[in-house]
């Protein structure tokens, strides 16, 4: 509990009751899920599970609303010593996370009711959410990765929750390159705890920790950018995205690509060094030119996809590539540091709102009421909205989010501007060839139920009931996308950030010309490849393009494909692993010969317990003898 | 405060407290079935609250000793200092949880007499490791808990038991020899055995002749590895598999790779001091010895199919963080490398309650048998779950604070190839850990199972006497870590034993 200073002028039993929420954001998806382990309270589970976000809602209005000051919370005797507090940063991922993760609890509720294995679902909901809530207002580092790594794992539950194959592998997948993030975060936390000294700072700021580790920074650096980036689906550790969305169910992938995402976003921000004295050559200009690749690399590929989210999952790869060149800009302009910040922040509210909603409506037009025309506009109005924000349409958030990050570029200047902002243009383009393509394998899905339902059902069966429960939170989170223009302008952010800011809106706004443009020849090409794609027209090099197909999860099907085959050059790792193992073998079976040996000799020695007595004799003549 | 109880020979009454019900046990027929329990339980529960009045009056200051001489200037010595506690609380703790476990595991066996009174007298030796105040002590009750636990090893009475047995036999006395050599050597040599913070070799005469003091330290060393099971000197542990499940946890988890561990820290701390050590040259020797151990325990155990060989494979690996962390220059890299030694025990303990309840309850011993398991032993699989993470350091359980540790006292050391050394051995404990999990829970189980047509027949899954210590322990290694930075967790202890200076 916070003593001494009395912040906003409060009582201490109000001071106490803030400190209690803070506790509550984290601590009561936390007990709901240790909660699943009795069984008898899993009904408990399965009912408080989908709003157990709500004190992080609660405390997010507070701070939002800055009605009172939130106080640090420490608790030294837990873990390594356990402290939360809600900063400027955190706390617009907090109300970021607290949102979403309501919203899509509440769609779980409605879309799992008939489910057997619910209850195991919410647990790993709740686990998840506890870490989630957990990292974004971890107050130090140690918090901040014993959150990051239950979110992970307790995620995995959530990726294989369908337990058929295709969830099994995409767990698989996630699970190895999860550990191998966590194993790369933890070597950097070692160094900077060993550099530092005396163990981890105990509150965020690393600046000390950073200049002592000296010539080594750089490699730890890298390490810090390797381990999240698994998390922020960096180039190439971005294989698992594209595997694990399309198998989780429906709220899991909107909550994966809304929030979870974002944490290694966070941990980037949160860990990297924040510029100042220490500046790391390479680190800022690695991720910049990762991150345009990733932009590319989603569109590109996801636009070779069938199923409606694996196309949401490269179309994630690609937003994260944005949110990836903003941490690169974080780094390269120290100077700028609040603008960019700004520009990042509002592009992860913008994408995570936005992303949701259109994970959701997958959702709904699997179980909406198939070939009823009011709900298909009423589909076809929740998915524009945020696949407009998303493209970055006038008057969306999207065009504020990539105006805010544009601005951060342009103070880059030089010969980088010039050739990343028509890159960028180019990106813009893509985003919203991509949107197409999943509006067209949407489209696709409401039609094969349309067609499946009208062979099964005769005309006069029942209708399934309408899927208000998923209705209600999609709709929500939707009006939350659309109405982002309003809202993101109102949000307390770090220093200077919304004075950096502020003089740029007017004139992102004016440029929506600009915007327009991309938008518009995006999806004049898009029409014009289902036209062709439609006809078929020998030779069309649309239509090729439009029917080629890449497997999901791209280079992820490469490793699968060289290690079945063993001699192959990528085998090597399986082959090692054998050869490793076979070595061992080896060395034991010497070992046991010689032992073997030994053991012969040893014999003699054997004959009854005798040999202790004489052991014990020995001792004692030895010491007397010795005196 | 004050010490509650100020009696010096408090560590005797400690290691009384499961020696006479051991011989008490030994006197009674195999029926008394009613007294040996009451026996056994009684000196459990009483050891714990010697214990607990140890660990009160440490922490409140006071010192607790006990000595006998045996011929003059050969003194038998029981010292209750914190060190000493952090691995006597362990064992007594175990040693309740455990002895409740066997009494449901071998209901209805025979020789159980011999058993639990072997038991006792097991952890007899233990605490006398644990709190013996010189070398003299230390390799009489090091050797007492070779015989102890002999009968425990070939239990069962098979022809792989009595094999198991031999070689266990075999290993320990050869290497037990070898101890009291090395402890005869270093008396001759330096003209004592009392421990000592700090080391209690004359370092001047050491720097004269460095090679003849690393040759005493390697046969030291020599004598006190194969209990610690490094390698090469480790492959008694596979094979007394064949033992009994509590036996194996109690082994395995505590007394007899503890005792070598524990050893191995005296060693390096009490005899020759670390900083010596590292000039001469033999702790390099350790940590180099004990890294090679991790990674090559963690291999062996990525092939097994038999869980309690897995297991076993994992103890050689994980034993060695102990000795490693211990070998490492740094405060913070010797915290972790004791406080390992507890961590390593409750979540080990909790793996080979588990294999001991799958085999007992629905006959499940191979990895390629569990599928589905865990929709029949729901709690069983939930505990191992918790263990295994911690085996990998998976935060909050135990094990993330032993690794958290060590990872960054050997860098403090200026040794980044520990931390190679760890990670590496972090992926390759989770890729023989988390397969078994997930065949467990997602796996579907084999249509020829004996457990499935019995369906879900009682309303625990198991003897409550297997299921309530496992579930205990799998709190414990899940707890350890939660309140890692309270005063009274293990971490707290070793703290408190570093800032002592004791080590």
């Amino acid at each position: 509990m916070p003593t001494g200073a009395d912040p906003g002028g409060l009582g201490a039993l109000s001071v106490m009751a803030l400190a209690i929420l803070t506790w509550a954001a984290v601590g009561i998806p936390a007990a709901i899920a240790l909660a699943w382990a009795v069984r008898p309270l899993r009904p408990v589970v399965i009912a408080l599970a989908p709003v157990a976000a709500v004190p992080a809602g609660v405390l997010a209005a507070v701070h939002l609303g800055a009605w009172w000051t939130l106080p640090r919370v420490d608790a030294p005797s837990l873990f390594l010593g356990l402290s939360f507090e809600v900063d400027l940063l955190g706390g617009a991922f907090l109300a970021l996370a607290a949102f979403l993760w309501t919203a899509a609890g509440v769609y779980a509720r409605s879309y799992h009711r008939e489910d057997p294995r619910r209850g195991a679902f919410f647990g790993f909901f709740a686990a998840t959410m506890a870490g989630n809530m957990g990292l974004v207002l971890a107050a130090d580092l140690l918090t901040f990765y014993l959150c990051f790594a239950i979110m992970t794992l307790a995620g995995w539950g959530l990726v294989v929750h369908d337990r058929s194959a295709a969830a099994l592998r995409a767990g698989r997948v996630y699970i190895i390159l999860a550990l191998l993030g966590e194993v790369a975060i933890l070597a950097g936390l070692f160094s900077l705890a060993a550099a530092a000294g005396g163990g981890l700072p105990t509150g965020l700021d690393l600046t000390e920790s950073w200049g002592a580790l000296g010539g080594t920074a750089p490699l730890v650096a890298g390490l810090v950018v390797a381990g999240f980036g698994v998390k922020a689906g960096l180039l190439p550790l971005h294989m698992w995205l594209p595997l694990a969305h399309p198998v989780a169910p429906t709220a899991a992938s909107a909550l994966l690509s809304g929030v979870m995402v974002k944490a290694g976003v966070l941990g980037w921000i949160r860990i990297l060094p924040a510029g100042g004295e220490v500046l790391l050559p390479g680190v800022g200009e690695t991720l910049v030119v990762l991150g345009i690749a990733g932009a590319f690399h989603g569109v590109v590929v996801g636009l070779a996809q069938d199923n409606p989210k694996t196309v949401l999952a490269y179309s994630s790869v690609s937003q994260l590539g944005y949110l990836t060149v903003g941490t690169g800009l974080l780094a390269l302009l120290p100077g700028a540091r609040p603008l960019v910040l700004g520009g990042i922040l509002l592009y992860a509210l913008h994408h995570g709102v936005a992303k949701a909603a259109l994970f959701l409506s997958v959702g709904l037009a699997q179980r909406m009421p198939p070939g009823d025309r009011r709900w298909r506009r009423a589909l076809g109005v929740l998915v524009l909205l945020p696949a407009l924000a998303l493209a970055g349409a006038p008057l969306t958030s999207g065009i504020i989010a990539k105006g805010a990050l544009k601005q951060g570029l342009g103070e880059l200047g030089g010969s980088w501007y010039a050739v990343i902002d028509p890159l960028l243009l180019l990106a813009a383009f893509g985003t919203t060839l991509l949107l197409a393509r999943f509006w067209v394998v949407l489209a696709a899905v409401v039609e094969a139920r349309h067609a499946e339902a009208a062979e099964t059902h005769p005309s006069e069966a029942d209708p399934p009931p309408p899927p208000w429960g998923l209705v209600l939170p999609l709709g929500c989170v939707v009006l939350a996308a659309a109405s982002a223009p309003a809202w993101l302008g109102v949000l307390p952010f770090p220093p200077g950030t919304r004075e950096a800011l502020g003089g740029q809106l007017p004139g992102v706004l004016a440029d929506a010309v600009g915007a327009v443009l991309p938008i518009g020849a995006g999806i004049a090409l898009a029409l014009l490849m289902v036209r062709s794609a439609g006809s078929e027209r020998p030779g069309a090099a649309l239509a090729a393009v439009a029917r080629l197909r890449i497997p999901p999860g791209d280079l992820v099907v490469l490793f699968e494909l060289l290690l079945a085959r063993r001699p192959g050059a990528a085998g090597a790792v399986s082959v090692l692993t054998q050869r490793t193992g076979k070595a061992m073998a080896a060395l034991e079976a010497a070992v046991v010969r010689l032992h073997g040996g030994l053991e012969r000799q040893d014999l003699v020695l054997m004959r009854g317990p005798v040999f202790g007595a004489l052991l014990f004799g020995l001792v004692v003549v030895l010491a007397l003898a010795l005196r | 405060m004050a010490p509650l109880v100020a009696w010096e020979a408090l560590p005797l009454a400690v290691l009384l407290s499961s020696l006479l019900p051991g011989i008490g046990i030994m006197l009674l027929a195999e029926e008394q079935r009613r007294l040996r329990t009451w026996l056994n339980l009684g000196g459990a529960l009483l050891k714990l609250v010697f214990v607990g009045l140890l660990l009160q009056g440490v922490a409140a200051g006071g010192s607790y000793a006990w000595r006998l001489q045996v011929v003059p200037g050969l003194e038998f010595s029981l010292v209750g200092d914190a060190l000493a506690l952090l691995f006597v609380t362990l064992s007594a703790v175990l040693w309740l949880l455990t002895t409740v476990y066997a009494i449901g595991y071998l209901e209805g066996g025979a020789n159980r007499r011999r058993f639990f009174s072997f038991f006792s007298l097991c952890v007899t030796a233990t605490t006398g490791i644990a709190m013996a105040g010189d070398l003299f002590t230390f390799v009489f009750f090091f050797e007492a808990l070779t015989w102890a636990t002999y009968p425990l090893v070939v239990h069962v009475g098979t022809p792989a038991a009595i094999e198991a047995g031999r070689r266990y036999l075999v290993y320990t006395l050869v290497s037990g020899a070898v101890l009291v050599l090395g402890a005869v050597w270093f008396q001759v040599e330096t003209g004592g055995v009392a421990f000592g913070s700090g080391g209690v070799v004359d370092a001047a005469a050491a720097a004269e002749a460095p090679g003849r003091y690393l040759a005493i330290f390697l046969v030291l060393l020599a004598g006190l590895s194969v209990k610690a099971a490094l390698f090469p000197v480790h492959g008694w542990l596979p094979v007394a598999m064949v033992a009994p499940a509590p036996v194996s946890a109690l082994l395995h988890a505590v007394a007899v790779v503890k005792a070598g561990a524990f050893g191995v820290t005296r060693l390096l701390h009490s005899l020759f001091g670390i900083e010596l050590a590292w000039d001469i040259g033999a702790a390099g020797i350790v940590a180099a010895l004990a890294a090679f151990t991790i990674l090559y325990g963690s291999v062996r155990a990525l092939a097994q199919d038999d869980l309690k060989r897995l297991l076993a494979f994992s103890t050689v690996s994980q034993l060695s963080y102990i000795a490693l962390g211990v070998a490492l220059l740094t405060p913070t890299g010797q915290i972790g490398g004791l406080v390992h030694l507890v961590h390593q025990g409750i979540m080990k303990i909790t793996l080979f309650f588990c294999a001991g309840l799958l085999a007992e309850t629905v006959g499940v011993k191979k990895i390629s048998e569990m599928g589905g398991v865990a929709r029949r032993m729901p709690v069983t699989m939930m505990c191992f779950s918790v263990a295994a993470l911690g085996m990998i350091g998976i935060p909050p359980v135990a094990g993330f604070l032993s690794k958290w540790y060590l990872g960054v006292g050997a860098l403090e050391a200026g040794l980044p190839w520990v931390v190679g050394v760890l990670l590496v051995s972090s992926l390759l404990n989770a890729a023989y850990f988390l397969p078994v999990i997930r065949t467990a829970f997602l796996d579907a189980p084999a249509s020829d199972v004996a457990w499935k047509s019995g369906g879900r027949p009682r309303r625990l899954e198991a003897d409550w006497r297997l299921l309530v210590p496992t579930v205990l322990v799998a709190l414990l290694s899940l707890l350890s870590g939660v309140f890692g930075g309270w005063a009274w967790s293990p971490l707290g202890w070793t703290e408190f034993i570093v800032a002592q200076g004791e080590l």
